[in-house]
């Protein structure tokens, strides 16, 4: 099943609205928000907006998660922002 | 003379074992005297402060690196392993001090050429330390900065043709035996396979997409020299389906004690005239071997393929001829539901070149599609198969039921039926009922 | 220092850039005599410790000769190991799983003289730089972990451990004269990157004491829901607290619940659990990942604590030493280390290991415990 047109947008309001609790969230995060979307359909989404610029991983080193580039507590925590 | 004393640390430069202290000191000499003019591009006495700060943790007993989740080449979320030290004043050399993880070819076998383009990229741009190679396989780089991680990837791309290591929620780098480039034992190219299927999937690999971590490996044989069984979550492990091979004048010969048994392997110590009776036939788990007449004669059909009888004669008995591979999956180390070891979803592929292993890649992406669906956030397949059960992962894999799938058979009888299992399924009419049965 | 740029433009990331080309083909770095008869080798034999020989069909012989490295290794390091490569093998070389090298020549006498080379080379230190062996029915090179040389979750170190221990074993690593391989392992914390779980001896660092808890600061570096988020056992919930008048948004942790992985301290620095008293080694024994003869096997916990003892950590060495002498002279020929644990059993194991057996080495840890505790009238006094 393909994702609606505005798919981009659906994830940038999700990272929006919950931005407010968390900066990162899980790739499963992403899937749940279109019911009838596959995983890979979603991948591709949040790719292109990593070569956009938009989003940026961040990785504990066993698990990997994204965010909106600069959000968060973590990038001014570890002197790269 | 060295930036930091470090006495603790001194102590393990004494005994036979290669000590990585020494070998961090030369690293540190030929960064000081620098005889090549090289323009370091990370701090040239970084060597000096990770024993620094190597020899703190000796002292007190803790570590002082921190973890940091940012770091990276742009559009990879994974290869690259943030490290800080906690110490950054008494330390600045090693203040930020990155992990690089890099591809190392199927089977680790290297031109000294290549080796040294590494290790010349490695000297300009990091501290020169590294890993030969980290636990799933890739040569490992110890220690860089934020900006030289970029120009490390393009020069690794560009001059080197090779691309970073997998880590974090993805495909990680899958390794193999050294298979058929120099062992007589390999079922199948696990070379070959290993680097097959690392490029097929290299978007996995660097691009997370996946509950949690997700490992390859590739084993020969039995033997299983890379540990697939025991630590990927996709294992694929040679095997064959006749009968082994053997060869009766070597057998003679190894009984009359002509070549020595196990390759040489137990040569240490007098064990003994070699037994065959009791150092083989009697040790085969499934008891299909005998030796009569000066014969050794094999059951084929139940052997089991254990392949002691083969390393134990190497000269008189071979592999069999119908090759392929095994596949378990859903190995993983105890955390955090406790260990578990692959559970065999195959007992027997194919490993076709010819059709770029349609078959495998088909099991592997069935089992994907349903890890990314049902797998909840980090949980390693094994675990996703122990809650949902085997038949889920069987079922998306595409594979059929097979009682070699299990040890034994269930031995609790509360089957989870499903309305088509069951004659005239689960739509039943209590007024028909009412007709055969008062209340 | 001037910056070198390698070509790379940071304003436009996305040009010229190379991406997804995987590793190198291995074919290109495979020894001519490798390349000429793959998939065609007929058997092997070990000519003495860590020189071996392989024969194809073709009739070709290869010549091989194993020595041991630390995984630690500087690029001085291994561009000596390619002088020698280049002037003894024709310029190539290979790594084994176990992080030792491997040369390949072509003749018996070539072998034996670079043996005898290689065995000759030492660090300034006294150590040797080379030492050929991790053959047969011996102790191979240890597998490990990074330690407190570049981990920020670890319970002891790696390198440390490894060289203290091999020191401890190393005549079993140039000898082959145990009753079957002995595979080390070693893995610095329990997340285990290295994997030690099917280990002939697996040492393992372990904490033991809860996370600390930086409540003031907590807040400013963390996100509450992510560090909750990361306890496998669920044992973080959010909290408010007042020191000294002051509000702060910050976590409680449930001490009892706790496994000691620090998962938390990855997510949250402002969780750290690293601590001198707490934290240690434990040692499991008795695991395999081979087929041969038995199935493979999951190591157990045999000794559950022992103090870090740095730089050497004697008692940990003497115990591991303990354990392969005892079962060297016990064991049957063929016999891995579990195997005979559990034909002679666990409490002969004990008793003839010199182990004390204590309360937590019986499972409790969620289903698998049920399935170790003993359910027959089959034991020995």
């Amino acid at each position: 099943m393909a994702l609606p047109d505005d798919a981009k947008e659906q994830i940038l309001k999700m990272l929006e609205d919950k931005g407010k609790m968390k900066s990162k969230f899980y790739f499963n995060d992403f899937t749940k928000i279109f019911e009838d979307g596959k995983p890979r359909e979603v991948k591709k989404i949040l790719t292109t907006l990593v070569n956009e610029g938009v989003l940026i991983f961040w990785s504990s080193g066993s698990t990997t998660m994204y965010g909106l580039a600069g959000a968060g507590k973590q990038s001014a925590g570890e002197g790269e922002a | 003379m060295a930036k930091h004393k470090t006495p603790l640390l001194d102590q393990l430069e004494s005994g036979p074992w290669p000590s990585f202290v020494s070998d961090i000191k030369q690293e540190c000499d030929s960064r000081a005297k620098n005889v090549n003019g090289i323009d370091y591009q990370v701090a040239a006495d970084c060597p000096d402060d990770l024993l620094g700060v190597l020899e703190l943790s000796y002292k007190d007993g803790e570590t002082h690196w921190k973890h940091g989740g940012i770091v990276g080449v742009f559009g990879y979320g994974g290869g690259v392993i943030g490290r800080y030290c906690d110490q950054p004043e008494m330390f600045p050399s090693v203040a930020h001090f990155h992990t690089v993880r890099v591809n190392q070819p199927s089977g680790k076998y290297y031109s000294t050429e290549f080796l040294g383009s590494l290790c010349d990229l490695w000297e300009l741009r990091g501290s020169g330390l590294t890993n030969m190679h980290g636990a799933t396989g890739d040569i490992v780089f110890i220690g860089t900065t934020t900006p030289q991680l970029e120009e490390i990837f393009y020069e690794l791309t560009h001059n080197l043709e090779t691309d970073l290591g997998g880590s974090g929620s993805n495909l990680r780098t899958p390794a193999t035996c050294l298979g058929m480039s120099r062992c007589e034992y390999a079922c199948y190219d696990t070379q070959g396979l290993c680097h097959d299927m690392t490029n097929e999937y290299q978007d996995e690999l660097h691009r997370p997409a996946f509950p949690y971590k997700f490992k390859f490996k590739f084993d020969g044989c039995p033997n299983g020299c890379v540990a697939s069984i025991a630590r990927s979550d996709f294992s694929v492990m040679g095997t064959w389906r006749d009968s082994l091979r053997i060869d009766q004048k070597a057998v003679a010969a190894y009984v009359a004690g002509e070549i020595a048994p196990n390759a040489g392997a137990h040569s240490g110590r007098d064990w003994g005239k070699f037994d065959i009776q009791a150092e083989v036939i009697d040790l085969c788990p499934s008891q299909c071997l005998s030796y009569e007449g000066g014969k050794l004669l094999i059951d084929a059909k139940e052997c089991v393929r254990c392949m002691h009888c083969i390393n134990t004669m190497p000269q008189a008995c071979r592999i069999g001829e119908d090759t392929g591979a095994m596949i378990f999956c859903g190995a993983k180390s105890p955390i955090l539901d406790g260990a578990q070891m692959g559970s065999l979803l195959m007992p027997f592929v194919v490993v076709d070149e010819g059709n770029e292993y349609r078959e495998i890649k088909d099991v592997v992406e069935g089992i994907w599609d349903f890890w990314m669906e049902e797998g909840k956030n980090r949980e390693r397949l094994g675990e996703t198969m122990k809650r949902m059960g085997f038949q889920a992962i069987i079922k998306a894999a595409g594979v059929p039921f097979d009682v070699r799938q299990v040890q034994e058979p269930r031995t609790n009888p509360y089957i989870f039926w499903k309305a088509e299992d069951v004659t005239g399924g689960w739509d039943n009419d209590i007024a028909d009922y009412r007709k055969r049965h008062k209340l | 220092m001037a910056f070198i740029s390698s070509g790379y433009n940071p304003a436009k990331p996305m040009e010229n850039r190379i991406t997804d080309i995987g590793p190198k083909h291995f074919e290109q770095f495979l020894p001519e005599m490798c390349k000429k008869n793959f998939g065609k080798w007929l058997y092997h034999e070990i000519l003495e410790p860590g020189v071996l020989m392989h024969k194809a069909e073709s009739g070709d012989e290869i010549y091989t000769v194993r020595f041991g490295g630390a995984r630690l290794m500087t690029i001085t390091h291994i561009r000596e190991i390619c002088a020698i490569a280049d002037k003894y093998c024709g310029g190539k070389l290979r790594f084994t799983t176990r992080n030792n090298i491997e040369l390949m020549v072509e003749t018996k006498d070539a072998a034996l003289k670079l043996k005898a080379y290689l065995n000759a080379q030492k660090f300034d230190g006294g150590s040797q730089k080379f030492p050929v062996g991790g053959t047969g029915a011996g102790v191979t090179n240890i597998v490990h972990t990074q330690g407190w040389v570049h981990c920020h979750t670890p319970a002891t170190d790696a390198s440390g451990t490894v060289k203290a221990t091999m020191d401890a074993v190393f005549e079993e690593f140039t000898n082959m004269r145990l009753p079957a391989p002995v595979r080390i392992s070693m893995a610095c914390c329990l997340n285990m990157c290295g994997a030690v779980h099917c280990s002939d001896i697996a040492i393992l660092g372990i904490h033991r004491k809860p996370p600390m808890i930086d409540h003031k600061i907590l807040d400013n570096i963390c996100e509450v829901p992510l560090a909750v988020a990361a306890c496998p056992t669920g044992a973080i919930r959010p909290t408010k607290i007042e020191i000294d008048g002051e509000k702060y948004n910050t976590v409680a942790v449930k001490n009892e619940r706790c496994m000691f992985c620090g998962n938390c301290y990855t997510m949250c620095p402002a969780m750290p659990l690293a601590d001198a008293q707490g934290d240690g080694i434990a040692l499991m024994v008795g695991g395999k990942i081979s087929n041969r003869i038995s199935h493979p096997a999951f190591s157990r916990v045999v000794v559950p604590f022992i103090p870090n003892e740095p730089p050497r950590w004697p008692t940990m060495t003497a115990t591991v030493k303990k354990i392969l002498d005892v079962y060297a002279a016990d064991a049957k020929k063929y016999e891995r280390l579990g195997d005979w644990a559990c034909r002679i059993g666990w409490e002969r194991f004990f008793e003839k290991c010199d182990l004390e057996f204590t309360e937590h080495l019986i499972d409790d840890f969620r289903d698998p415990a049920y399935y170790t505790w003993r359910q027959t009238s089959q034991f020995k006094f």
